[in-house]
């Protein structure tokens, strides 16, 4: 059983995705945005602690004393999936320090595809990938890709330079997920920022309302075929994976 | 119930407690030089000294909640014991940690309101409450302090040392005979002055090393 998403508290929004994706740059971004009409802490895991904490106070984007950095002994998948236990207590030190705050950023240390947040930490969660990572990784699908609530194609800007057609990417992106949000993003272009602080808006004013519930991207990965085909689980069908 | 499958629950390293944010001191150690093969001495020397002082407080701290005395004495004792400010500070976090879990599991439990409303509440006085609350003997207190002890360590050794697992689980077993003598020798305190008081400053010298170090995988 899940603890109550209490509206009367902030939203607590879940970054994660692959190393060097942009996370650290995302949520800098997203204070820079966001920081003069709202209230925002940071809790930040990295494999090596506090590198992240330190990338977000030299930014200079949010006071110091709202970003926390937790270690997660090497298992950045653990911190923010099975044992939230750490980061958890990170965020309420920051609600209870701070209140109130309308918005809780937790940063995952870079991990692999498959790693996401449990409902347990966030209410909502962002998942990157970055065009330098190759225009097959959205294709590659995984649970973040499918299935988080946002998926952030980054750094754009650098695709003419790493061979990526980001439109294609995006395309890609878009058909596994049904339906589901993908924001193709650079910092470079205000047109894709200004998309990204919306959808952030959007999230909170749902979340307020009491009409947001944490979904679970993870963990199943769908299954792909030899012949090209894949297609993804209904959970509630009696089957077993092998 | 035999109290073993709740001793086997609790010292789960599954157990979402945050345990896995741990390294006993061990990653500063590494930093200031120990090797693979000092790995089970550090253990060893921690169940002479810090586990000793966990236990012996778990232990006190269960005593008093059954028998209804106050808990402050045994923070004090403990604390008192504990002269790293980074240890206490770790052990309070993860006596937060615990106790997320402990009222979850023992929701209307008088033993775990006691701890929860403790001052400075540590990590053995939230033990000693669960342990109250699951029916868990003294002597199974100070094994279960003792065993977490010697784990955390070896399981932190593989992260941060070039090691075959299997030598890390076999230190953990060769420590379980010292591991059951502590439990014994600590199974009959009831009084807070009777909590051991050795003194481990090495130990204590890399927690405060250690915390004011960046780029770490462990807590302090």
């Amino acid at each position: 059983m899940l603890e109550d998403v209490s509206k009367d508290r902030g939203l607590r929004i879940g970054v994660c995705g692959p190393v060097g994706t942009g996370k650290s740059s995302l949520i800098a971004l997203l204070c820079r945005e966001l920081a003069a009409d709202l209230e925002i802490g940071v809790v930040t895991n990295d494999i090596y602690t506090d590198e992240d904490a330190r990338f977000l106070r030299s930014a200079g984007v949010l006071d110091p004393a709202r970003i926390r950095a937790v270690e997660t002994g090497a298992c950045p998948h653990t911190a923010i999936r099975d044992d939230v236990t750490a980061n958890l207590i990170a965020v309420e030190e920051l609600e209870d320090e701070f209140a109130p705050l309308d918005v809780v950023l937790v940063e995952s240390g870079g991990d692999n595809l498959t790693a996401t947040f449990s409902p347990a930490l966030v209410d909502t969660q962002i998942f990157l990938i970055d065009v330098a990572g190759g225009g097959d990784v959205a294709r590659k699908g995984g649970p973040g890709i499918e299935r988080a609530d946002l998926l952030v194609v980054n750094k754009t800007d650098l695709a003419p330079y790493v061979g990526v057609d980001p439109v294609a990417m995006v395309s890609d992106a878009g058909s596994v997920r049904e339906g589901r949000p993908v924001i193709a993003l650079s910092r470079t272009d205000p047109g894709s920022v200004a998309e990204l602080v919306e959808w952030v808006r959007s999230e909170l004013a749902l979340h307020r309302g009491g009409g947001l519930v944490p979904a679970d991207p993870g963990p199943m990965a769908p299954h792909f075929h030899a012949d090209g085909t894949s297609h993804s689980h209904d959970h509630d069908a009696d089957h077993q994976h092998v | 119930m035999a109290d073993d499958l709740m001793l086997m629950l609790l010292a789960d390293a599954r157990l979402p407690v945050a345990g896995h944010t741990q390294s006993g001191q061990l990653e500063a150690a590494v930093r200031s030089g120990l090797t693979a093969a000092q790995v089970s001495v550090l253990m060893r020397s921690r169940l002479g000294s810090v586990a000793r002082v966990e236990a012996g407080t778990a232990v006190v701290a269960l005593h008093r909640l059954r028998a209804g005395l106050p808990l402050a004495p045994v923070v004090d004792a403990w604390a008192a014991r504990t002269p790293a400010a980074p240890m206490r500070e770790t052990s309070h976090t993860l006596a937060r940690a615990l106790l997320r879990l402990v009222r979850r599991l023992f929701p209307d439990s008088p033993h775990v309101a006691d701890a929860a409303g403790v001052e400075g509440v540590c990590r053995p006085i939230v033990l000693a409450a669960a342990a109250a609350a699951g029916g868990i003997s003294p002597a199974s207190l100070g094994r279960l302090v003792a065993y977490d002890d010697l784990q955390t360590v070896a399981s932190a050794a593989l992260k941060l040392l070039p090691l075959d697992p299997l030598d890390a689980t076999s230190w953990v077993h060769d420590l379980l005979p010292a591991a059951d003598r502590l439990a014994t020798e600590v199974a009959a305190l009831t009084s807070p002055d009777e909590i051991p008081a050795p003194s481990a400053p090495q130990l204590d010298l890399w927690a405060l090393a250690h915390a004011a170090t960046t780029r770490r995988l462990f807590s302090a």
